[in-house]
């Protein structure tokens, strides 16, 4: 299938009324989320994923990857108007959108980063369907060597990206992996750290460690903080309208931020808040008036909201080309593809053409509708942010709780949450990624596979490997991102401790 | 100073040592032929590597950077997360009907809502709105309790 005729073909399974109805709610749930601190797009995800089960998968993924881009425009909106981001991906954008807000031109922020999402999120989709479709013919190449690379490339990249040292972040792939080893082994069928529970021979569920991690540890979180959030300014309908030379401050910082967020997305790790730190100082060396950066600059906020969206139709390449995925978000979208019994990889877009292209088309159709649904209704959504605290989290608590729940109707599953959202608080507190831990959980049992098949064909011959340049090449590519940096910084501590021995 | 990360680093070091031994006693199998241990073992290398590691860095670390909550938060804190304990110890017991509104009144006092009927309507709404949508509308089988017995 050509992408013309993928495209329209996705139209014409996006547009049916179930599909579009999944669409409108993701991307307003998704909305909502970005804009309420407490439950971010991954919670949300998970949370609604057992509500998914009725529906067809491709409404399912087409509901699901809505709340995802959705949460995106969510979160710039309180990030603007009450300096409170709802998302990380919108903590930059805070910096110079509050203080336009405080200048008056909230309006103008929020109109800028709507567009500038806009622009980024379809740009993005055609991003999406240009690599998605080469990757995935190029991985029908691929074998478990190959597999087993990338798998391991990825988790190095992430180990690298995703903030703190490099040891903490082993440590959270180890635990992430070691949480996937429990249960039954996918080979031989032995049963691995279960302590004789059938139950857990099932494995640990996806769904309650990333609530948990998610969605309960978050609200620990803002239990410290009792009390609510500051009053959000109200803006009218008229002063949305940017100024003739806002907009043309703003169009490069979009351009530019939709393109650097997709290639950013593209990187295994946390891929929309990195690409809006990056697209933030790109903006800065680029403009020219630097120094009102921090002071309202609207380039400071069109970039970043424009590469937060980029990055997440980035991030769902390695997903539907490949079914690896690199960023939590798509982790839980993998996990909905399994339980609707859909087997993801390269053979996905032949085998399901309905869920590549619809997924595609919907994403079209899901920015319109954010963008026309967010200037108008923008102050209906942060008048959501009125709500007292302590009915919103207690809500979030119990929809944790039954939502687990009602995944397997298993109580195993609520103790994992509870247990889940305890370690999520304490690896906060430490300065950890938990973030890592799911994407570890999900890959390792494919880590595991492609690993023993590798071994399995090479027979004990490493020769196997040398012979496989994509493989070697992938390998040596993740050894030299976890090695180079830390001997880069044990050398310069070393010529310091010189410099300081034989200085004066 | 918190003794926090220490703390955690020796915790994380002991459960990755428990887990490598019990790794270590599933059949590792051969290079040509990897058994379900092989894995494991490797995973558990890398955790005890790592937690040690992490013990090391937090001894050198003499100024704990992660300081702990104040007092009055970390009781809110631990306050939460032991109702939602007591939640999953006493849901199959005293199932959904009672255990929901149990945990909704602590927790909205926890948050800091202070009168009493209007904790007490909102636990009893939300019990039967949550029932409502997840028991008849999704069929989810909320545990009943011992009362039906």
């Amino acid at each position: 299938m050509s992408a013309v005729e993928g495209l329209v073909y996705g139209f014409s399974v996006a547009l049916s009324p179930s599909n579009l109805l999944a669409c409108l709610a993701g991307v307003v749930i998704g909305t909502l989320v970005g804009v309420l601190p407490g439950i971010g797009p991954v919670g949300a995800m998970a949370l609604l994923l057992p509500s998914t089960f009725a529906l067809d998968p491709t409404t399912a993924l087409i509901m699901l990857a809505g709340i995802y881009y959705g949460s995106m425009y969510g979160g710039s909106t309180t990030s603007i108007l009450v300096n409170v981001p709802g998302e990380a991906a919108s903590v930059v954008t805070a910096l110079d959108g509050y203080q336009m807000a405080r200048r008056g031109r909230a309006g103008a922020a929020l109109a800028v980063s709507a567009v500038g999402s806009f622009v980024a999120g379809t740009l993005g989709v055609l991003g999406l369907i240009l690599f998605a479709t080469l990757l995935a013919e190029a991985a029908l190449g691929f074998g478990p060597p190959e597999y087993f690379a990338l798998t391991v490339m990825g988790l190095a990249v992430l180990s690298r990206l995703s903030g703190g040292s490099l040891v903490k972040a082993f440590l959270m792939v180890g635990l992430g992996l070691a949480l996937g080893s429990v249960g039954m082994e996918p080979i031989s069928g032995v049963s691995r750290f279960t302590f004789g529970s059938v139950r857990l021979s099932q494995g640990i569920e996806l769904v309650p460690v990333a609530m948990g991690l998610f969605g309960i540890a978050e609200i620990l979180s803002l239990a410290e903080t009792r009390g609510g959030l500051p009053r959000a300014m109200s803006v009218r309908l008229r002063e949305l309208l940017p100024t003739r030379t806002e907009w043309r401050r703003a169009t490069g910082p979009i351009v530019r931020g939709s393109i650097l967020g997709f290639l950013v997305g593209l990187i295994p790790g946390p891929a929309a808040v990195l690409s809006t730190f990056l697209s933030y100082t790109v903006e800065r060396r680029a403009a020219r008036h630097p120094e009102e950066f921090g002071k309202g600059a609207i380039e400071g906020v069109a970039g970043p909201e424009s590469a937060n969206n980029g990055a997440t139709a980035g991030a769902l390449v390695p997903l539907l080309a490949l079914g690896i995925p690199f960023a939590p978000a798509t982790a839980v979208l993998l996990g909905a593809l399994v339980i609707h019994g859909i087997q993801p990889g390269p053979l996905l877009m032949t085998q399901r053409p309905e869920i590549f292209w619809g997924v595609a088309a919907s994403m079209y159709i899901g920015n319109a509708i954010l963008l026309i649904l967010n200037l108008p209704l923008i102050g209906l959504f942060v008048s959501v942010l009125r709500l007292p605290q302590y009915l919103l989290l207690s809500l979030v608590v119990l929809l944790c709780l039954v939502g687990t729940y009602s995944v397997n109707n298993s109580l195993l599953d609520l103790w994992v949450l509870v247990i889940m959202g305890g370690l999520g608080y304490l690896l906060r507190k430490l300065g950890f990624e938990p973030a890592i831990v799911i994407l570890a959980l999900v890959l390792g049992p494919m880590l595991e596979k492609t690993f023993r098949q590798t071994l399995f064909m090479a027979r004990g011959d490493w020769g196997l490997i040398l012979s496989r340049p994509l493989t070697l090449a992938l390998l040596l590519a993740g050894l030299v991102i976890v090695v180079v940096p830390e001997f880069c910084r044990a050398s310069r501590r070393w010529r310091a401790r010189r410099a300081v021995a034989v200085g004066p | 100073m918190s003794r926090l990360p220490l703390v955690a680093a020796l915790a994380f070091l002991a459960s990755s040592a428990a887990y490598l031994v019990a790794a270590l006693r599933l059949s590792p199998g051969s290079v040509e032929q990897p058994g379900p241990g092989l894995f494991p073992v490797a995973v558990g290398l890398l955790l005890v590597a790592s937690s040690s590691a992490f013990v090391f860095q937090s001894l050198r670390a003499s100024s704990a950077a992660a300081a702990g909550p104040p007092a009055e938060a970390g009781k809110r804190v631990t306050g939460v997360l032991a109702v939602l304990a007591a939640f999953c110890l006493f849901l199959p017991w005293l199932g959904y009907a009672v255990t929901a509104p149990g945990l909704l009144v602590v927790i909205l006092r926890l948050f800091g809502l202070a009168r009493w009927p209007v904790v007490a309507a909102l636990a009893v709404v939300a019990t039967a709105a949550s029932y409502y949508l997840f028991g008849v509308l999704l069929g989810v089988p909320l545990p009943a309790g011992v009362w039906t017995r």
